[in-house]
């Protein structure tokens, strides 16, 4: 292993073995002070950057790549354990870095003496782990590895402020639609290897059909549409807003709302075989970009109208990746995850932000879009009103086709058991719940 | 079977049911003795697997499997559970199962399959409970038929003797796959699982679920003994299973009993065990070994919190509604939360390899069904997560005078189960090479007789 490979190895791994560290000792009954949680990622991930700047220095001599052992192997199926470092990854793996570093070095203070600071930073390492392992992966196998580790620190941080039931049920809802947009990566994934042999692109990309190709990209633009919130699955976006504003910042402002792109931006051969495939990967943006600049003039809060803005640049990133300008949406990409990171720090300090721009352009500033009022008739713009206050309606349809039918199809297989068993307790079907006082005291 | 492997093997199952007709006898030290009996059979069933070669080792892994699973529970187990009836039973339960495990006889295999269940008839340790018994009670007699029928036909009683003989024809098959329908809660016979785990001590039921007898006899027996009827009536049981994992993960969306959704989730998951097995595939054969180690480890471990909470908090905990636990339990959410994820297949964790060689297996031999496999766990993970999100999160209930987040003791042994699951999935090899083993153990007449009909199509 030289240098390169080291430094890629420790860059990857790092945060997920500190992660594990602190977890383990805290399962056992270490409490750590902040101090030493906060300054321990801000060593990792320092260092880290320095680990990547290395790497970048020495990959002009081409992609570094770390093939292990099969993580597990079965008859003709295996799972290549692959890191690589190719100019495509490089930059989502800085991002990440040097993104993350900064999220931990602002939370320092911001969450200073909040109950949940150790949780954040342990969340945080863990999503580090998880969008590095993704970006660095070999192949899709592994890569579905770091995709789901995203998913569930997104979802947990979502839950951060687990006292209110909003952001509760919200994180309900954004795992939701993360489980059922993985489907289509699973699927795609699998897919891959029964017609090309392998998932694995460190070694070149999988050679597939026509049909096959297109197959293949439809599923993993419907992964990456799930966890880019496109349309329809934008509805999760506006409710993940629930989370810490560092965490808002760095998912939905930076990296996992691009983790979707940086998927299709890896599959562009399988794309670029297939017409229909890129066609469709040009209308979800399309569509995603104009329904997150309409929707979003019409929300009442910063991080809401931010996550929109992040909405309309990731749609019109997924219709560069689908015209096949694939250098222009990695630029795209890093320039919107930087300005969007700061726009979402700031956010708490918005009012204050615009207070002093308007004292210094000596009036307020002119809202952009305003000339389009003159092209619509009233009506219209009152029906776009009420359809921008209901988030396009993307949440009501997807619960009237997909959620409602499935609970529905609940209740009658539980009515089911029980006209044909007869149900043994009704008590939970009433949610109403009164806990003994003493209930801790006996028993245990 | 030499005689040190009998000697083990022996040891592994008797002192066990020693211990609990010692408990039942001394009515004292029920923990200390539950722990040293488990623990003896525990080091008797890990030196057996020591002794014998990757692709023989099922059932030794089996036996290793099912005594840790025991040792944790009977460590866990809140104080106010811990009396001599439980850890007699339990022990009861663990020599039941490990002599079902370890033996090669069908007669042996009914009575061990018939033992585990006589816990279940003792109004002491579980309430009157129809549906149970019944079901449990309709299995062992298809069982009991089956083996008749197969006795009745001339064969012999030896399952490695019978391999690829498919003894009894068509009416011996079908009473198998009643009996497993019936032990393993596959549909329509699924209800008297929840049941079980709802209406009777919740970690005895839930080691008896884990037993997957019904699953052990689709490995042991009907895979390699009716190759020519599963291929002819492929794919009655992997379909039922399948049908099975979504149906049940389709019903415990509107579940709010804790005890009744895991035992859903529990089933769901374990169905696909089934589906694995049936899949004639390596990787699916595979996928279901692993997998059956997963689900029992962490739904042990679930059944495990959910039982600490219950001593907490009181028993009547519901997902109807957010109970804010987290923040007095902190651990233990966490605890439940990894435990959740693994049995969900969440990456970092053993489920993850193991669903996904199920994932493959399953889509390479039954490409449209096998399309539920993934749906059905992508429901069940948001069952699990609606569950996790209801009990820990919400708003902080206040009002009580002492709670105690998870006790050394019990920390100790639920970390020990997170590292498993968590270290499993770090590095799946060590425990996927020997079920590769096993499984190409279990499947070659099935994959033999494909290939062969492969070549004279």
């Amino acid at each position: 292993m030289d240098l390169s490979q080291a430094l890629l190895l420790f860059v990857v791994l790092a945060p997920g073995v500190v992660f594990s560290v602190i977890s383990l000792l805290w399962l056992l009954g270490w409490v750590p002070k902040e101090r030493v949680v906060s300054g321990i990622t801000g060593i990792v991930f320092a260092a880290s950057i320095f680990a990547l700047a290395a790497i970048i220095w020495n990959v002009g001599a081409g992609p570094v790549v770390i093939k292990f052992r099969d993580w597990f192997a079965v008859g003709e199926y295996h799972f290549p354990l692959v890191l690589m470092a190719d100019r495509l990854s490089l930059p989502f793996l800085g991002m990440t870095v040097v993104l993350s570093g900064l999220i931990g070095q602002f939370s320092t203070t911001y969450l200073h003496r909040d109950h949940g600071f150790l949780r954040f930073y342990l969340l945080l390492l863990l999503f580090a782990f998880g969008s590095l392992l993704a970006f660095a992966a070999g192949s899709f196998d592994l890569l579905i590895g770091g995709w789901e580790v995203v998913g569930i620190t997104s979802v947990l941080l979502v839950a951060f402020f687990e006292q209110r039931p909003a952001p509760v049920e919200n994180a309900l809802r954004v795992f939701t639609i993360y489980r059922a947009s993985d489907i289509g990566l699973l699927l795609g994934v699998f897919a891959m290897h029964q017609w090309a042999g392998t998932a694995s692109f460190a070694g070149g990309f999988p050679q597939l059909t026509a049909t096959r190709a297109a197959v293949v990209g439809l599923l993993l633009l419907f992964a990456a549409a799930g966890k880019a919130a496109q349309v329809p699955f934008s509805g999760w976006l506006p409710r993940a807003m629930e989370g810490p504003t560092p965490s808002s910042a760095i998912f939905y402002g930076a990296i996992s709302i691009h983790a979707g792109a940086y998927l299709l931006l890896r599959a562009q051969p399988l794309l670029a075989h297939s017409g229909l495939a890129s066609a469709l990967v040009i209308l979800i943006g399309v569509l995603t970009a104009i329904h997150g600049t309409i929707v979003g003039r019409a929300t009442a809060d910063a991080k809401t109208s931010l996550a929109y803005a992040s909405l309309t640049q990731v749609g019109v990133i997924f219709v560069e990746i689908g015209i096949g300008w694939a250098w222009i949406a990695v630029l795209h990409t890093l320039g919107h995850a930087t300005v969007r990171t700061l726009q979402f720090l700031r956010s708490p300090s918005m009012l204050h932000d615009y207070h002093q721009m308007h004292s210094a352009a000596g009036g307020e500033l002119v809202q952009t879009g305003k000339h389009l009022r003159a092209f619509f008739p009233e009506r219209f713009q009152l029906w776009l009103y009420r359809w921008a206050l209901d988030r396009g309606h993307l949440d009501t349809i997807l619960d009237r086709l997909v959620v409602d039918p499935l609970l529905w199809l609940s209740r009658i297989f539980a009515k089911l058991d029980g006209i044909a068993f007869g149900e043994i307790t009704k008590r939970h079907e009433e949610p109403a719940i009164s806990l003994p006082v003493d209930a801790g005291v006996r028993g245990n | 079977m030499s005689d040190p492997s009998l000697v083990l093997t022996v040891v592994a199952i008797s002192v066990p049911w020693f211990a609990a007709i010692m408990a039942a006898i001394t009515q004292r030290q029920a923990r200390a003795l539950g722990f040293s009996a488990s623990f003896i059979s525990l080091v008797a069933s890990t030196l057996l697997l020591n002794t014998t070669s990757a692709s023989e080792s099922l059932n030794a892994a089996l036996m290793v499997l099912f005594s840790s699973v025991t040792l944790g529970a009977i460590l866990v187990l809140p104080r106010r559970d811990c009396n001599s009836p439980t850890i007699g039973g339990i022990l009861f339960l663990l020599g039941s199962t490990l002599l079902g495990y370890a033996t090669e006889n069908l007669l042996v295999l009914l009575a061990a399959w018939i033992l585990t269940t006589v816990p279940f008839y003792l109004p002491r340790l579980f309430r009157a409970l129809w549906r149970p018994r019944l079901s449990l009670f309709i299995s062992s007699l298809a069982l009991a038929l089956a083996i008749g029928i197969i006795a009745a036909s001339g064969h012999s009683l030896t399952i490695h003797e019978l391999r690829g003989k498919s003894p009894g024809g068509i009416a011996a098959f079908a009473l198998l796959v009643v009996a497993v329908v019936f032990r393993k809660g596959i549909c329509p016979a699924h209800a008297w699982v929840a049941d079980a785990i709802e209406g009777g001590p919740v970690l005895p039921a839930a080691l008896l679920l884990n037993g997957h007898f019904g699953a052990l006899l689709v490995a042991k027996f009907i895979v390699p003994v009716f190759p020519h009827t599963i291929r002819n009536l492929s794919p009655l049981l992997s379909d039922l299973a399948l049908a099975t994992a979504l149906y049940v993960a389709i019903r415990s969306l509107s579940e709010n009993a804790p005890r009744r959704l895991i035992a859903f989730l529990a089933l769901s998951q374990s169905a696909c065990i089934l589906a694995g097995l049936e899949s004639r595939t390596t990787e699916g054969i595979t996928g279901a070994l692993v997998h059956w180690i997963v689900v029992s480890v962490s739904t042990m471990g679930l059944f495990d919190v959910l039982r600490l909470l219950e001593v907490r908090f009181g028993e009547n905990l519901t997902a109807g509604t957010h109970l804010g636990l987290a923040g007095h339990a902190p651990r233990l959410a966490v605890f439940f939360l990894v435990f959740g994820l693994a049995l969900v297949g969440m990456p970092g964790t053993l489920s993850f390899c193991s669903q996904d060689l199920l994932i493959h297996g399953t889509l390479q031999s039954h490409p449209q069904t096998g399309l539920l496999l993934p749906i059905a766990i992508a429901l069940n993970a948001v069952s699990f997560f609606r569950l996790f999100t209801r009990l820990f999160l919400g708003k902080r209930r206040t009002g009580f005078t002492i709670i105690a987040d998870a006790l050394p003791r019990e920390q100790w042994i639920l970390a020990a189960g997170v590292l498993f699951v968590v270290l499993g999935g770090l590095f799946p090899n060590a425990i996927v090479a020997p079920r590769l083993a096993q499984a190409e153990a279990t499947g070659p007449p099935a994959h033999a007789l494909l290939r062969r009909a492969a070549m004279q199509r």
